[in-house]
């Protein structure tokens, strides 16, 4: 018979009655330690001396199963993968604990963690917004993030787009943030795509995700993000800025409306950055809450901003909802 | 006469000067009339600006007739990223 180490971990919370035997050479068992185990250390002749159920343990897996079926062996079950699974799976439970600050929620809880790991998310824009959703959703632990901007670095950039410092000027923005990215969580895969987002290609950039973010500085990309979200049925969360003040919406989520309901074309106005200024925080409050609402959106979190545009004013700190 | 309250964000607050005004206006204006009364006050300052409609805190798709006590707001798309 053969067990897993999950299974395995679960029977030794449970203090279930069984004997761990390493049946390994002892240059593996000090090289290759079963943490979190108390094992007895016995040979092939002697297994059949030790009373009660029992959990073979080899380096591989391999020689233990085969021990089984030679000996006859009853009650007895072969660690599948052996040390070395056993191992991994305790790393990779060692690793969930980097999120035990968030899993401790119930609204998150280990089943929402997994979900964020096995998530994959576009964000359109690598400036103001997307820097800081970007680094909050890497930490957060989702699983994929695909990062799309053409942009290169520029000195005026900086002080509002944390990823970047002077050393990167002249640097394609998407390739230094996902060098920085990396260094937050080396788990996540990041696809840097050093390209605007156009009618040819916005679909192939945003379907094989969860969640696509608008975090772009333009209303003619903003339209076409969301013909493509409508198009893919991946959720849009859009945020836009304008001097102190900044707007937060999850569109075409579950039926919700979508950007071309909110500002049906060709919507005019409303400023660049560079136009109408903008202080640093502002996009750090704003690409937050939509690394927020992503999140949450993943998650299955049902307080959130689906169908309402939140306008957050950062002279007042007032935010108002309206509902679409 | 009723009395309407008109929220002010983005480039409207800064037309207009503040953050909230308050209107007595004629019974029965029209979301329409307001924001035409709105774009009169900014001067120019709204010309080629798009304005969306929310009435209590609801977006307003279609003309409608305002009542009294209500708040509106007109939003503009903001374009920074």
């Amino acid at each position: 018979m053969i067990t897993t180490p999950k299974e395995l971990q679960e029977w030794n919370d449970e203090v279930k009655n069984f004997t761990v035997i390493d049946v390994r050479p002892e240059v593996q068992r000090k090289e290759f330690p079963l943490n979190g185990l108390n094992t007895v250390v016995s040979n092939e002749n002697e297994i059949n001396l030790i009373e009660g159920s029992k959990v073979l343990v080899c380096q591989f897996g391999i020689v233990t199963e085969g021990m089984i079926i030679e000996n006859d062996l009853e009650d007895t079950y072969s660690l599948l993968g052996g040390a070395q699974a056993w191992i991994e799976f305790q790393n990779e439970q060692f690793d969930l604990s980097r999120w035990s600050r968030q899993t401790v929620l119930p609204e998150v809880g280990m089943e929402g963690q997994k979900k964020l790991l096995n998530a994959a998310v576009a964000i359109i824009g690598m400036g103001g917004l997307g820097c800081p959703a970007a680094q909050s959703l890497i930490s957060a632990g989702i699983g994929k993030l695909k990062i799309i901007d053409g942009d290169k670095v520029e000195l005026s950039n900086l002080h509002r787009q944390p990823l970047y410092g002077p050393d990167d000027i002249g640097q394609l923005k998407v390739i230094v943030a996902k060098e920085k990215l990396e260094r937050l969580n080396c788990n996540t895969i990041i696809e840097p795509i050093d390209n605007y987002l156009n009618e040819e290609n916005g679909l192939s950039y945003i379907q094989d995700t969860e969640v696509v973010i608008d975090a772009t500085d333009n209303i003619q990309t903003r339209q076409l993000i969301d013909l493509f979200s409508k198009e893919s049925s991946v959720p849009m969360v859009y945020g836009g800025l304008f001097r102190f003040e900044g707007q937060v919406a999850v569109l075409n989520a579950n039926g919700s409306a979508g950007y071309s309901e909110l500002f049906p074309e060709p919507p005019s106005g409303g400023d660049t950055c560079a136009d109408a200024g903008v202080l640093g925080m502002l996009p750090g409050i704003i690409g937050n809450i939509q690394a927020l609402e992503t999140l949450k959106l993943i998650v299955g979190i049902e307080s959130n901003l689906i169908g309402k545009l939140l306008i957050y004013d950062g002279m007042s700190h007032s935010t108002q909802i309206i509902q679409l | 006469m009723m009395d309407v309250t008109i929220k002010c964000f983005s480039q409207v607050k800064y037309a207009l000067g503040m953050n909230e005004l308050n209107l007595t206006v004629d019974d029965g204006l029209t979301t329409t009339e307001l924001e035409k009364l709105i774009r009169e006050k900014a001067k120019g300052k709204l010309d080629g600006v798009s304005l969306r409609v929310s009435v209590n805190q609801k977006y307003v798709p279609h003309v409608i007739k305002l009542k009294d006590g209500d708040e509106v707001a007109f939003i503009p798309p903001v374009q920074g990223g």
